[in-house]
């Protein structure tokens, strides 16, 4: 473990160097990630404006929370999305071989090749609206509420990674995990409107099945609605513990059956 | 020391039904086809010892080498590398340390970096003391010529480059076992021959066992001295290469391309000759010869006063024609019974 920490930094300037030779390419990424957020963003307003408010969600609130879901999916984007890449097609054409004849853990070395710095436009986007829209959102404002915040955002990323660590491991038994990691990734969507009105059955999938609303949406509700938001810090580090021990048995299981690809 | 017991690997294949509706069926049906790539090998590999695996496609040589080499888990049986099993998580790391592997068709290179950062990279992986990678480095660079490219990206490389530039990533950590999964495969022949003699050189500078699967067979011949020849995953032959000549006898093929079709029996009448093909509507002849029952120019003179000769063309036999007698060897001594064993599905219902 020591070890990775040491050499993790190295990885990342070998990955920046590497996108520095496909500048532009990162660039256009960066950009049109941080306009779609910002375009979805717009919709909720438009939303807000032709439906009646419901309790205490009003633009500003929503703005707040749509701000809050950016960050920690956001920051794991910036350091797993070669997850996808695992779910994907790694398996399949057998891009494991070269990272388990070396001795360091294989999970870490696939990983940390890649370090996403256009997820920084995503990031940037998130902490801006929140920035803009915590005076106007009705929030009483405490040391322990942003300590509380900050400590959700830092647990949501291991949970956003934990989540997507599990359903790109089904590659291993399927080959290619893509739709079904795909289709898990966009719930989170939902977590960025108030999922306690979405209806018993798929506001319990969203709280204690795939837990976006425990860990994205739950914490600005104990804020807005003045609760207390230490109950959402223990809520997200028991669904981030979860997820990584499930996640980890899961990738475990998977690479002591991964079959390579033939030559 | 390298020791295999009784391993086994085996794959399960889904059974694909034919059509659409055929697919949708595939997705929920449990029945699948148990492909034996790996059945029941046990072999020793010494210290400093070079061994050649070779065989047909999909005669479980690279099944092999993957279970050797950390990436694949044998379905039963046992591997041990100085003792310790490369594919269990505990020790996998300290066996991982001894041995250094290149696969021809995958490189471990950093993509869009020059090679001096992958190699730095495994420097700390690897845990190499400054001193010793700077030295050694510098010999690998020598030896396998890679002054030239050590700067630039990978992905401007050529193949015969990336080949060595990879072959120089897995012995920078000086591995007691250097595993080479098809090194040469897309090589044109000058680049290949210079790449085995790169290997060759490094294995006598540092005294490391080589164990190569290859397509080529006189890859073998110049690389090897031990000969494992593998196939649909058991072990056919494994001895020493001088045996497998000596066994099936050190044969030329001596072919002649004359300007009308010829009657061989004159030559066949007057010399223990093994063989004779023609090609071409009877304008090439070639005669298959044993070196050790008679003398090669001895026929050759006889042949070139005997025939209206235009062109000649000698050669060896080499190994591959050795494979296929051993093939058809076995196939003789055991017809049909269990050569369509690994083709009959095993169905089993998966809980």
């Amino acid at each position: 473990m020591l070890k990775e920490l040491k050499l993790y930094p190295k990885y990342v300037s070998m990955s920046l160097r590497s996108a520095l030779s496909y500048k532009a390419d990162s660039i256009i990424m960066m950009i049109s990630f941080a306009v779609s957020e910002i375009v979805s963003l717009a919709t909720i307003y438009l939303i807000v404006g032709t439906v009646p408010t419901l309790g205490v969600w009003t633009f500003e609130t929503l703005a707040f929370l749509f701000g809050f879901t950016l960050v920690p999916k956001a920051i794991d984007h910036i350091f797993t999305d070669e997850l996808w890449i695992l779910a994907y097609r790694a398996v399949r054409r057998g891009d494991l071989d070269i990272y388990m004849t070396r001795p360091l853990n294989p999970l870490f070395q696939y990983i940390a090749r890649t370090f996403k710095w256009d997820g920084l436009g995503e990031f940037a986007v998130g902490i801006v609206i929140m920035c803009i829209f915590a005076p106007q959102a009705g929030i009483a404002w405490t040391a322990s509420g942003i300590i509380g915040l900050i400590l959700c955002a830092a647990l949501g990323v291991f949970c956003f990674t934990g989540i997507k660590l599990l359903f790109a491991s089904l590659a291993f038994w399927v080959k290619n995990a893509g739709i079904f990691l795909n289709t898990v990734y966009d719930l989170s969507n939902y977590a960025k409107y108030p999922v306690r009105y979405m209806g018993k059955a798929f506001a319990s999938i969203m709280f204690f099945v795939i837990p976006f609303g425990l860990f994205l949406y739950y914490p600005v509700e104990c804020l807005i609605t003045s609760a207390n938001i230490w109950w959402s810090v223990l809520w997200s580090a028991i669904a981030a513990l979860a997820l990584m021990v499930l996640s980890l048995t899961v990738w475990h299981i998977g690479i002591s059956r991964y079959e390579s690809a033939g030559n | 020391m390298i020791e295999l017991i009784h391993v086994e690997k085996y794959f399960k294949k889904p059974i694909r039904g034919k059509g659409v509706w055929g697919m949708v069926k595939t997705l929920f049906s449990t029945k699948h086809t148990l492909v034996k790539a790996v059945d029941d090998i046990s072999f020793t590999v010494n210290d400093g010892e070079s061994v050649g695996y070779i065989g047909a496609n999909g005669a479980g040589k690279s099944t092999t080498i993957k279970m050797m080499s950390g990436i694949l888990t044998p379905t039963s049986g046992e591997i041990l590398i100085d003792g310790k099993h490369p594919y269990k998580s505990k020790e996998r790391n300290a066996v991982l340390k001894t041995i250094g592997v290149v696969f021809g068709q995958k490189t471990q290179l950093w993509y869009d970096l020059p090679l001096t950062e992958t190699y730095d990279l495994l420097r700390y992986i690897y845990d190499i003391p400054e001193q010793d990678y700077r030295k050694r480095l510098g010999e690998l660079v020598e030896l396998l010529d890679m002054k030239p490219f050590l700067d630039a990206p990978v992905r401007t490389l050529s193949l015969g480059q990336r080949m060595r530039a990879d072959l120089a990533a897995a012995m920078l950590h000086n591995p007691k076992t250097l595993f080479l999964d098809e090194p040469t495969i897309g090589l044109d022949v000058l680049v290949k021959r210079n790449l085995i003699d790169a290997i060759n050189k490094l294995r006598d500078e540092y005294n490391t066992s080589l164990i190569l699967t290859t397509h080529a067979m006189s890859d073998i011949e110049l690389l090897c001295k031990r000969v494992i020849i593998l196939d649909e995953g058991k072990i056919l032959f494994d001895g020493s290469l001088d045996e497998v000549k000596h066994m099936f006898g050190d044969k030329r093929n001596i072919t002649i391309q004359t300007v009308a079709p010829i009657d061989p029996a004159a030559a066949t009448d007057k010399y223990p000759i093994d063989g004779v093909a023609s090609e071409g509507d009877g304008l090439l002849t070639t005669f298959t010869v044993d070196a050790q029952k008679v003398k090669i120019d001895v026929v050759l003179d006889f042949l070139l006063k005997t025939y209206d000769v235009s062109d000649v063309k000698l050669s060896e036999t080499g190994i591959e024609q050795v494979v296929e007698k051993i093939y058809e060897r076995n196939k003789a001594a055991q017809p049909q019974s269990d050569s369509a064993q690994d083709d009959i599905p095993t169905e089993r219902e998966d809980g």
